[in-house]
């Protein structure tokens, strides 16, 4: 099938989509309890939009479009609140987290859908090491052009979103020394990655999608993995590094970070996206997984080192007007807050240290995902 | 030269055991069966046709053995129960009372009807209250089972399980009573040690977990230090007559809802957890009597389905309204079928007191040997239709 057209869409709309863990009371290993949540959940309207997920462990929920920081927090706590008490009328944990700590790969159960199944099928043990779990955010784009745009010169600022939401420091009962072990599990996908530097939809569209599809590589957008994706039929760009943070609030601030940042770029002040601003990017990328706000960045057009905590703070000051505009001061705030107290992977490093077991790292992440 | 029948006496258990799990493998791997239904019929086969070799008494080490791994059974039992979901979904609770009462309702009529002793029908009653623990938590971890049912039925289970050994000790009490006219003797067989075995699974619960926590990082994996105090609550109660069920259920329960520190516990405590649970399954079953299973058989089949409808209807009847689809529901009563090791060695315990209920009782050891071998498989296939038990994909 062809590519669909871009779907024009108001520009600086965001939305949020958050993969969600299931966790037993019991042992705190994951539990398959998609089907059971998604019944219960089935019985009354639900304050956004609820779907499963690859396997029967996890789920993800995504909101409305929306403009405000303010409405985007408020639908994302009334979505929490809802998981929390149906997940606690079925004895079911919800937490937040890229991994979940110590879950043997091994034990997943594949959700009976079709497509699932197939790249089940195609993808064998990485099928099911994709039990991790991920923050997408969308912003809207006037047109495909400014969505290209936009894709290549946000490359730029991925390791931010990176470090800032990093919490996957543990995978199958160890710590793996990076605070975002989730994305190394992405890099393992063929189609993961970053999207070719191309600017023109059109181009996009009849030099590389259609070829592509030729190739019988892939069929549908759905199929690249990519870090930042054009969202043809939503009319959006897709930013997909982000861990899913431990509580609904950092998501919410994440996700307006990425709307100033939007608007600030589409007013093409920066210097425009290059080719040659991939050289670091794979570098830059693997400094904020693995270091999170301690790694050092090249900057891709000076190739000066930078603190990636500096770089932070100082992109967080220079969006302060645009947050103030759209509504997202709080979640600027927010954000300036995580780089002085650390991320979600200090905390839950923090945790393990305070409980001495990967168990006691769950029990924590379900309880902060609560807001208790 | 020794004698041949010495060695075989001594050789027997050891030999039953490895044919057991050979025979469990086996079957397991041809039709995907339970092992532990293969393992009860093994047992069975072998306790009919060698009865000398394979006689037990109270105290002997095979008895301690399968005690002991049915104490390892029963407190990873009690780990995995969360008495908060109880009171958050009181609907659980309710639809565990509504359907252990009801099934002894029901046995209780049945057996009466068909000419028992009040007395007789009573123990009946309350015996087939209980669902095996041992029986399910072996399907659940075999089959890697997780979602509502697993979690429902295993939450019903310790609900029924408790409350049968209850109404059964009281029942006994009054039992002793009537017979020795003490009613002293009869409270302190029955309260006293309900009250002591739990006290003393409370306090191995709440204790065990703060010298874990001081530990530190040594006591990352519990396993050992779980299974030792099992060993040594076994020890305790098989020494001072108390409910070894109720001290390491209550064990297991209180160490889940103490746990300052987060360890982990081996499902079926590793290698050694699954070796002694083929020796109880052999074990349980050696001790009926193919000829009192034939005379209990008649009425054995009908109070095991008038159990297993009871059970069924009861807890389906509560699934919508405690937040499960009508299917899940009817599975999680379906699974509750197994009431085989429970019920026998509650019996074995009864022994000591010198009275032995199992001759009383000849309509109960047919529903053992039904169920030892049925009720996991219908347990199995419960999940199976829930689809809870995990299937490799191809």
């Amino acid at each position: 099938m062809a590519l669909e057209e871009f779907k024009a869409s108001q520009p600086l709309t965001m939305g949020v989509e958050l993969e969600l863990q299931l966790v037993s009371f019991s042992d705190y290993d994951l539990t398959a309890s998609s089907p059971d949540l998604l019944h219960l959940l089935g019985r009354k309207p639900f304050p956004g939009n609820v779907t499963p997920e690859i396997t029967e462990s996890m789920i993800e929920i995504n909101t409305d479009v929306h403009t405000k920081h303010s409405e985007l927090l408020a639908q994302l706590q009334l979505i929490r609140d809802t998981l929390v008490t149906a997940g606690e009328k079925l004895n079911v944990g919800i937490a937040g987290g890229g991994t979940h700590p110590f879950q043997k790969w091994v034990e997943r159960r594949i959700f009976a859908k079709p497509r699932f199944k197939e790249v089940s099928a195609l993808y064998g043990y990485l099928a099911k090491q994709f039990t991790i779990f991920g923050q997408h955010v969308h912003i809207g784009c006037a047109s495909g052009d400014d969505a290209l745009y936009l894709l290549h010169s946000l490359s730029r600022y991925v390791p931010h979103f990176i470090a800032l939401s990093a919490s996957s420091p543990f995978v199958q009962g160890g710590d793996t020394l990076f605070n975002s072990a989730r994305l190394n599990s992405v890099f393992a996908f063929p189609m993961s990655g970053r999207a070719p530097f191309l600017l023109s939809w059109d181009e996009f569209e009849h030099s590389f999608f259609s070829k592509m599809e030729h190739t019988g590589v892939i069929k549908s957008m759905k199929d690249f993995y990519w870090d930042i994706r054009p969202k043809p039929e939503y009319g959006t760009i897709e930013l997909r590094v982000c861990d899913t943070p431990l509580t609904v609030e950092r998501a919410a601030a994440l996700a307006c970070y990425l709307q100033a940042l939007c608007a600030y770029l589409l007013e093409r002040r920066e210097a425009a996206p290059e080719e040659d601003d991939y050289l670091v990017y794979n570098y830059n990328r693997f400094q904020a997984c693995r270091f999170g706000l301690d790694g050092t960045v090249v900057h891709p057009k000076t190739y000066e080192s930078l603190s990636l905590r500096e770089d932070i703070l100082t992109t967080l000051r220079r969006m302060d007007p645009y947050a103030e505009k759209l509504g997202g001061t709080a979640a600027l705030n927010h954000l300036m807050q995580v780089t002085h107290v650390g991320s979600d992977a200090q905390y839950l490093r923090d945790q393990f240290a305070a409980t001495g077991s990967v168990e006691g790292v769950v029990d924590a992440a379900v309880r902060r995902f609560r807001g208790a | 030269m020794p004698d041949i029948l010495v060695i075989s006496a001594e050789l027997a258990w050891p030999l039953a055991i490895l044919l057991a799990w050979l025979a469990g493998e086996f079957v397991h791997r041809w039709s995907g069966l339970p092992r532990i239904s293969v393992y009860g019929l093994v047992g069975f086969l072998l306790a009919q046709g060698f009865p000398q070799l394979f006689a037990t008494d109270s105290s002997s080490p095979v008895t301690l053995l399968a005690n002991l791994a049915f104490g390892l059974i029963l407190f990873e039992f009690g780990y995995r129960i969360n008495l908060h979901w109880l009171r958050i979904n009181p609907w659980i609770l309710v639809s565990g009372l509504v359907e252990s009462i009801a099934t002894f309702g029901a046995v209780y009529f049945i057996s009466n009807m068909s000419g028992m002793p009040v007395l007789t029908s009573l123990l009946l009653a309350s015996l087939a209250m209980s669902t095996s623990p041992a029986g399910v938590l072996r399907v659940i971890n075999e089959g890697r089972s997780s979602g509502q049912v697993t979690e429902r039925v295993l939450h019903l289970v310790a609900i029924n399980s408790v409350l049968a050994v209850f109404v059964f000790k009281v029942i006994v009490g009054f039992w002793v009573f009537q017979t020795s006219g003490s009613l002293p003797q009869a409270v302190s067989h029955s309260f006293i040690e309900l009250i002591a075995s739990a006290l003393l699974g409370v306090v191995a619960g709440a204790l065990l977990p703060a010298i874990l926590r001081h530990l530190g990082n040594l006591a990352r994996d519990g396993t050992i230090a779980f299974a030792l105090v099992v060993v040594l609550l076994v020890a305790i109660t098989h020494a001072a007559d108390l409910s070894p069920v109720l001290a390491t259920l209550t064990f297991g329960l209180t160490a889940r809802h103490n746990r300052v520190t987060f360890s982990r516990t081996q499902r079926n405590f590793g290698a050694i957890g699954e070796v002694l649970t083929v020796l109880l399954f052999v074990f349980a079953v050696s001790t009926l009597d193919w000829d009192r299973v034939v005379t209990g058989a008649w009425l054995g089949m009908i109070l095991l389905m008038a159990r297993f409808a009871v059970k069924t209807l009861a807890v389906g009847a509560f699934s919508h309204v405690s937040g499960t689809p009508w299917r899940k529901g009817f599975a999680s009563g379906v699974a509750l079928s197994p009431m085989s090791v429970f019920v026998i060695l509650l019996l074995e315990q009864t022994k000591n007191m010198g009275i032995v209920l199992v001759d009383e009782l000849a309509a109960l050891a047919a529903m053992t040997l039904f169920m030892e071998v049925l009720g996991p498989i219908i347990t199995q296939r419960a999940l199976t239709w829930a689809r809870e038990i995990h299937k490799e994909e191809s």
